[in-house]
């Protein structure tokens, strides 16, 4: 078994024009991709984003408090005690300044310009191409919000966010604003249940990829991961395609008559392929983070469930070396098998996200590309950058571990009897 | 020792190999020739277990090699017409990758390959990558490969097609000290009548899928047996001394160009002296005069209507 392992690697060493291909490629590509992207989507760098947006303000601020203890002894039924008790409450919130303040914070201020105007002012100003969007704040707008965050309903009053014409940039303000909403909501429904006296709100910070309170998920760490699994892919045919050569030379033949089990071959393609592959996606993701500092001051803990992850994704790539080495051995026709090969690497690579961000995907193709095993691979990645927890990678683990058994036993199922090689 | 009974073998409906008997007893140095596409490379696959004959059967010492592959996998050693060999590796490395499988290790695979490359005269190059090497050393490498676990049977097919002379002399020297000095049982595919007839005791001859001839070298060249062929050079040559050679008893062609002539005659007619005698009456000298004696590529042209390497 040691010897066919060997032997795999080593011609794997010494083909220099697949070891460039499976190893600088990638690198080279998500140094490329980095930069090309960077202005895109890549919220770090400096943005191209510059809108001019008036805001509007109706509310009548003042009148808020006792609004909203009319509403919640009328609306809501609630004594006037327990009313009173919310609005003390509801004093040390108030979501328009919040809002002002949100507009204006360091992170929104490099995007958005601010104009307080009137309405009448505003929409003029939107005609003569003055200004991007108007975002109106009703009149009861800080009564409905405080209101419909004590009841929990949603409020009827809303921000009202008009457009000159839909941009990518407007739409990324509206993402903003509705995230600010969602945020200002939250936060008090937390505090509310956990019974605070005073109900402090937590800004949330601008930007488009912030989830929850993890880290940063950056396109240089998605080029990383997709294309270090996209070539391990390539990799798992081209080990396939090195078994079709071994036929066509004979040199297959010549390992039956030495007597040798041809399982020990197969197990050999397998277990030569998780070096492989394992070497290779922890090249690329070292070699990419020495050059593009892709993981900053992460902890031993993360870079340890980064070999965790690779390794898992190894015995992946293992499983389908069994399967295209099964084929190639039963096929015994190299080009119509790398033809094969490469149509699942397609259909893998494009809905497992390695080509395009798998967002971009409609839904029902995301989730079928997370059941690839480099969908599985994004997943736990993904997760394991923002949130660095083990219970995220639970299921992905479990699904690619159950990849790996299928696959094997596929490879085992489709592979060709003994004595039997034409 | 091993014995190939009634095979056959089809492909897709097309008779591949049709109904071959051969045999090959302790120490022989047998040789199957044929044209390309004769059947010789699917009548070894048989042989060596790896592809089913259709029918028929291959016993060695009795034993059923088809049921049982590995009892002849055991002793063989095969030298395939193709490079068995992964080009990317050395000829150290090739030879301790497939000595490595026949599951030796240590001192008696380190021996091994170190008596193959000496027998192949790769000692000196062993380091070097395979695909580095010239034609006639990668057969070299080739036949190293097969001979790492000392087999009691060889099979060679076509081992010097494409190389230079050079090379191919020291494979026929390899072959012939293998069967020589080591004893080993030697079955050599070829289409190169000369090398099969410096190498082997006996001869199979196959055309078509089937073996059309056999038996040992002499016993071949018998069945051109009842002809003797002379050629002539003259110092003139005129259609009245031609007329009368062909009136000569036992003359049965006689063909003339410009002052040479080619004669037929019936095996043991003792002509010499009248054709002498003759050539003295009408003052013609006989400046050259050769005896011919049929080859087995004469034989192989008589039994199949054209040449082995047609």
């Amino acid at each position: 078994m040691r010897s066919f392992i060997k032997k795999d690697i080593l011609m794997f060493w010494r083909d220099r024009k697949e070891l460039i291909t499976v190893l600088v490629l990638p690198v080279l590509l998500v140094f490329i991709l980095n930069f090309a992207f960077a202005g895109l989507f890549n919220h770090d760098k400096k943005s191209t984003i510059d809108l001019q947006l008036a805001v509007v303000n109706q509310d009548k601020e003042a009148e808020a408090l006792e609004q909203l203890n009319k509403k919640l002894m009328n609306e809501a039924s609630l004594e006037e005690q327990e009313a009173t008790a919310l609005v003390e409450q509801a004093q040390h919130i108030q979501p328009v300044p919040l809002l002002f303040d949100f507009l204006e914070n360091k992170d929104i201020k490099n995007l958005v310009t601010v104009h307080r105007l009137k309405e009448a002012e505003a929409v003029d100003k939107i005609k003569e191409g003055d200004l991007d969007a108007i975002l109106i704040i009703p009149d009861g707008f800080t009564a409905e919000s405080l209101y419909a965050a004590f009841v929990g309903k949603t409020p009827t009053v809303k921000l009202q966010y008009k457009l000159e014409q839909q941009t990518n940039n407007s739409s990324a303000l509206n993402n903003i604003i509705q995230g600010f909403m969602y945020q200002l909501n939250y936060q008090f429904a937390i505090q509310t249940i956990a019974g605070a006296k005073e109900v402090e709100v937590t800004l949330p910070e601008g930007g488009f990829e912030e989830i929850g309170t993890g880290e940063t998920f950056t396109m240089s760490q998605y080029f990383t991961i997709t294309m270090g699994a996209l070539f391990a892919l390539f990799m798992v045919a081209t080990a396939a395609t090195k078994t079709g050569i071994e036929i066509r030379q004979q040199v297959f033949n010549r390992i039956l008559l030495t007597n040798s089990h041809p399982m020990q071959f197969f197990i050999g393609k397998m277990v030569s392929t998780i070096c492989l592959v394992f070497l290779q996606i922890i090249f690329v993701i070292i070699v990419s983070n020495l050059i593009l500092n892709i993981f900053p001051d992460r902890s031993m803990t993360f870079w340890i469930g980064i070999a965790a992850m690779a390794v898992l994704f190894s015995f992946a790539m293992s499983g389908l070396a069994a399967v295209f080495t099964a084929i190639i051995l039963r096929m015994n026709n190299i080009d119509a098998s790398n033809g094969i090969f490469m149509l699942v690497i397609l259909l893998f690579g494009i809905i497992g996200g390695n080509f395009v961000p798998i967002q971009m995907l409609p839904d029902w193709l995301q989730q079928i590309g997370e059941w690839t095993p480099n969908g599985l691979y994004l997943v736990m990645f993904t997760d394991w950058i923002q949130f660095e927890e083990l219970s995220s990678l639970a299921k992905p683990s479990m699904l690619l571990i159950g990849f790996v058994i299928l696959s094997t036993m596929a490879g085992l199922a489709l592979f060709p009897k003994r004595g039997i090689t034409k | 020792m091993l014995e190939a009974i009634h095979l056959s073998k089809n492909f897709k409906g097309k008779k591949a190999v049709q109904d071959v008997n051969l045999y090959l007893g302790h120490g022989e140095s047998v040789g199957l020739i044929g044209p390309n596409g004769a059947g010789k490379s699917t009548t070894i696959s048989m042989i060596s277990s790896l592809i089913k004959p259709t029918s028929g059967e291959i016993k060695l010492n009795g034993v059923n090699t088809i049921t049982k592959p590995g009892e002849i996998r055991k002793i063989l050693g095969v030298v395939p017409q193709e490079l068995a060999l992964y080009q990317e590796l050395s000829a150290y490395e090739n030879l301790h990758f497939f000595g490595s499988i026949y599951k030796m290790q240590g001192k008696e695979l380190k021996d091994s390959i170190e008596q193959a490359l000496e027998i192949v005269g790769l000692t000196d190059r062993q380091k070097d990558l395979v695909k580095t090497f010239s034609g006639g050393m990668k057969r070299r490498v080739n036949i190293a490969a097969a001979l790492l676990h000392r087999p009691e049977i060889l099979i060679l097919d076509e081992p010097t097609v494409g190389i230079d002379p050079q090379s191919r002399n020291h494979i026929l020297e390899t072959v012939r000290m293998l069967n020589e000095k080591e004893g080993t049982t030697i079955l050599y595919t070829s289409h190169y009548m000369e090398e099969v007839e410096q190498l082997c005791d006996r001869l199979y001859i196959m055309d078509h899928g089937e073996i059309i001839a056999a038996g040992t070298k002499a016993e071949l060249l018998s069945i051109l047996s009842t002809e003797d062929t002379f050629k002539l050079e003259l110092s003139k040559l005129d259609g009245n001394f031609i007329e009368r050679v062909r009136a000569i008893e036992g003359i049965r062609k006689v063909e003339a160009f410009q002052l040479q002539m080619k004669i037929i005659a019936k095996k043991g007619s003792n002509l010499i002296s009248e054709l002498v005698h003759l050539a003295d009456q009408q003052h013609i000298q006989i400046i050259n005069f050769q005896t011919e004696t049929p080859s087995l590529e004469d034989v192989f042209l008589h039994l199949t209507g054209r040449t082995l390497r047609d």
